[in-house]
């Protein structure tokens, strides 16, 4: 592992682990899309704080290509998709000194409709077998050695399934789940067997909406521009299903999954809903248009979400929000952005390229510092792992902000 | 307001009106206008939520051909407004069943002119977004309708009633700007390059096509036309020059005189996007990428510009109309709102900002609905009303005929023809696809 001060976890799901090691600076890897717990939250401990006093700085600079790919940082490497000359590309970089390893690379077009277009999805590494899954923008799947982006298997899925193409090409980033890797493709999701990229289960229709699949129990959540399923994730058979009709078929931000309830928001003046699980057309508990995510999910920690509230062209607005009752605590005029979660704190990034750092509480917006990374436009999460926060812009400039605590 | 309370003043409206000093000022409160919107997409949601917020209008119909703005626009009404609009794809069906007083037509430019018609033969007044329609004929037909009815009728053209574009045209019309003898209008794309073609796709579920397309031609599917694309296909709109043009045209009918201008040129072409696919199989889009329209009128000439592509760099403004006057040089703009720029360098620029009441989509729609119930209510003539409206889409329109046909036409003013120039004049109509039939005689 790159970083030898901190101990790092390499398994997803392994949640007691850090409870037994919670007074030891903990660092951890970020394999896959809102990270190990699916939830945008980082159980990393220990990193710097006091910005205040002495600002991050950055480590080190990429250029990845036109798009809103997050990066995923696994064993020692950190990787994002970009689009570079009519190419979408997979960069991987030496997660400590930001120096390129390999690119894989296949003709794409830009999609550039009302943005500046590239992918939008975020690839998936699985540490255990040394590969990593991508989802192009267009439906093609790449499954490629970690070690050198060599291809081990292709398809171009939605050409060979013949699925409705969204607005904006697939964006939703592939789950590993058992022997499956799991796609937001067709209205309710798609499996693949994840050794050799056979079709398990496939739904049939409507475009997809542009979320992540997440997962619960043996349920993942899928979307398409009409609401939301909950499908097994063995047979794709639909569990439940939420009713949510958007303007231009958006569900992007990732549902949050809790407390036998699942939230959902979407952005161009929808709003959020709280839903208890259940089966068949799911119940309501509460609805309201003061908190609309565009693209990127909320963060929960406890009773309480925090996120940008609004869409990139809008007025948009740091916001927290209870979970019980979806009542907005407070609002900080931040313009759009996106935010992440650790050790009780937000880091959030400004579209404008500001990285911020507030305590997490509901009784106010708790600033600690900003400082500016990158130029507009952010719209990309950023990513804290191994005591690096790693953030991007839409054009493709991407940076490695150092945050480690040194002994 | 909602359903309930309204219900109470219903039953209990005498009662209350006793009680009050003034029970008309009550009852007028009450009397809110019921308001129907036939096409349910970005300006259509943003016209119905000015409606709503406005706090006159009660959201009776919603009519769309596809299903998911459909049922956002009234998730969105419902939670807004409490009220639970009807649901149409057809608005001949809404028209009959919800009684609207109130229509908005906020559809791509080729389905205006056949909802515009039937909502004022129902004897409601009538929203319409600009250009008033695709072809001369339509609007020549809707004004014709309009005036019959005695109803009346706002066009979207928020900029006739914007503050920035208020006070400029005070500005200019004191003279500051001095003698003005050519007006350049003109909008620089965003830096976009060769146009590839997309595949043409399955109609999305829930869409019903065959009408979406309506009394135009009925194209493959293609994903590019909708939403918001179709601006740029030449079957449902008029491409730049119809979209934005329209809005400066506008602006120069507001400060001159003039009515209409004695001949029109423009040539353009599809220079850099490369030539229009329309295959079973692809298509792009077709509208010019580069254009250049000259207005000859009286005192002055008018010069259209818009190019989708390079920067601005060289400029200092991407977007607006130059009045070039004897005293100097006056923007207005959008964004940036006006400027004016004296020919004395010893004098300083004067600069207005914009004040708009929507600030992402930079509109002010909310002051233009205000207005268009005002007169309504006060029966007058609103600020941007269709005969304004018309002739100032003449000019786009006439526009596109001269490039079409590629050569200057003359153009009779009070009779509205084109002189001279019968193959030219066949393109102020078109045929319809059947079963729609063009309107008027």
């Amino acid at each position: 592992m790159a970083n030898r001060f901190f101990m790092t976890r390499t398994l997803p799901g392994a949640l007691s682990f850090w409870v037994l090691t919670a007074a030891t600076p903990l660092a951890e890897d970020w394999p896959n899309f809102r990270g190990p717990d699916y939830d945008g939250i980082s159980d990393e401990t220990g990193w710097r704080k006091n910005w205040a006093e002495k600002p991050p700085a950055v480590v080190w600079k990429a250029e990845v290509g036109i798009g809103f790919s997050a990066f995923v940082v696994a064993d020692g490497r950190a990787l994002t998709l970009g689009h570079i000359q009519d190419q979408e590309v997979l960069s991987c970089f030496d997660e400590t000194t930001g120096e390129r390893l390999w690119r894989h690379r296949f003709p794409s077009e830009l999609g550039a409709k009302f943005y500046i277009g590239g992918p939008g999805s975020t690839p998936t590494v699985d540490v255990a077998n040394g590969l990593v899954y991508q989802l192009g923008k267009w439906g093609e799947v790449y499954c490629l050695s970690l070690e050198d982006g060599s291809v081990k298997w292709f398809r171009n899925v939605a050409q060979e399934e013949k699925l409705s193409v969204p607005s904006w090409g697939f964006n939703g980033s592939p789950l590993l789940s058992g022997e499956l890797v799991v796609l937001n493709l067709g209205p309710a999701g798609m499996a693949l067997n994840r050794q050799t990229g056979e079709t398990v289960w496939s739904s049939r229709g409507d475009a997809a909406g542009y979320s992540t699949p997440v997962p619960y129990e043996d349920i993942v959540i899928v979307s398409s521009g009409d609401g939301w399923s909950g499908v097994e994730t063995l047979t794709g058979a639909t569990r439940w299903t939420i009713d949510w009709a958007t303007r231009y078929g958006v569900n992007a931000a990732d549902p949050i999954v809790w407390d036998g309830k699942v939230f959902v928001s979407s952005g161009y003046q929808k709003g959020s809903g709280l839903f208890s699980l259940n089966r068949g057309e799911l119940p309501r508990t509460w609805a309201q248009r003061l908190f609309r995510s565009q693209q990127n999910a909320p963060v929960r920690l406890g009773a309480y979400l925090y996120g940008i509230d609004g869409d990139s062209s809008s007025r948009a607005k740091l916001k927290c929000l209870e979970w019980e009752t979806g009542e907005v605590q407070w609002t900080e005029d931040t313009g759009y952005g996106a935010v992440a979660a650790a050790d009780n704190h937000l880091i959030y990034l400004r579209a404008d390229g500001r990285l911020g750092l507030a305590e997490a509480s509901p009784k106010a917006f708790e600033p600690i510092a900003e400082t500016k990374v990158l130029t507009r436009d952010c719209w990309t999460v950023p990513v804290l792992a191994n005591g690096r926060i790693f953030c991007r812009n839409s054009r493709g400039q991407a940076v490695a902000v150092d945050v480690r605590t040194l002994p | 307001m909602n359903a309930n309370r309204r219900e109470f003043f219903k039953t209990a409206g005498l009662t209350g009106a006793a009680l009050l000093p003034f029970p008309w000022v009550q009852a007028q409160a009450e009397r809110k206008h019921r308001v129907a919107l036939i096409g349910c997409g970005w300006w259509g949601a943003n016209i119905v939520r000015e409606a709503m917020a406005s706090n006159r209008c009660r959201i009776v119909g919603l009519c769309d051909v596809y299903r998911r703005p459909l049922t956002a626009t009234a998730d969105e009404v419902e939670t807004l407004s409490g009220e639970q609009a009807e649901l149409f794809e057809d608005y001949e069906a809404m028209l009959r069943k919800a009684r609207p007083d109130i229509v908005i037509v906020a559809t791509p430019d080729h389905w205006h002119a056949l909802p515009s018609i039937a909502a004022l033969k129902s004897g409601a007044h009538l929203f319409v977004e600009k250009p008033t329609s695709h072809t001369i004929g339509e609007s020549q037909a809707m004004l014709q309708a309009a005036e019959a009815e005695d109803r009346v009728v706002q066009v979207g053209l928020h900029r006739r009633i914007g503050p920035h574009h208020r006070s400029g045209m005070e500005f200019i019309k004191a003279g500051r700007v001095g003698d003005i003898g050519t007006v350049r209008l003109f909008v620089v794309g965003r830096n976009r390059g060769g146009e590839r073609p997309a595949a043409n796709a399955d109609v999305p579920n829930g869409m019903n096509w065959d009408l979406w397309c309506g009394p135009a031609p009925k194209r493959p599917f293609n994903p590019k036309i909708t939403p918001g694309g179709w601006r740029n296909f030449l079957d449902y709109a008029n491409g730049t020059l119809g979209d934005w043009g329209v809005h400066w045209l506008d602006q120069v009918l507001w400060w001159t005189e003039e009515k209409y201008p004695r001949s029109v040129y423009s040539t353009g072409g599809r220079f850099v996007s490369g030539a229009a696919v329309n295959t079973e199989q692809a298509a792009t889009t077709d509208a010019p990428d580069t254009q250049t329209a000259v207005y000859r009128f009286d005192s002055f000439t008018a010069i259209w510009e818009h190019r989708n592509y390079s920067g601005n760099g060289s400029e200092k403004h991407r977007i607006g109309a130059y009045f070039y006057g004897s005293k100097g040089v006056f923007h207005m703009g959008w964004r940036d709102g006006w400027t004016f720029y004296p020919s004395d360098n010893q004098e300083s620029i004067v600069h207005e900002k914009p004040q708009f009441s929507d600030t992402v989509d930079g509109n002010n729609l909310k002051q233009l609905w205000a207005d268009f119930l005002d007169a309504i209510e006060q029966k007058r003539t609103p600020a941007a009303n269709l005969e304004v409206a018309h002739r100032s889409t003449m000019l786009p329109l006439l526009g596109m005929i001269s490039w079409r046909t590629g050569r200057s036409l003359t153009w009779d003013g009070e009779r509205e023809r084109i002189v001279g120039d019968p193959e030219a004049e066949k393109l102020m109509r078109r045929e319809y696809r059947k079963p729609w039939r063009y309107p008027g005689v």
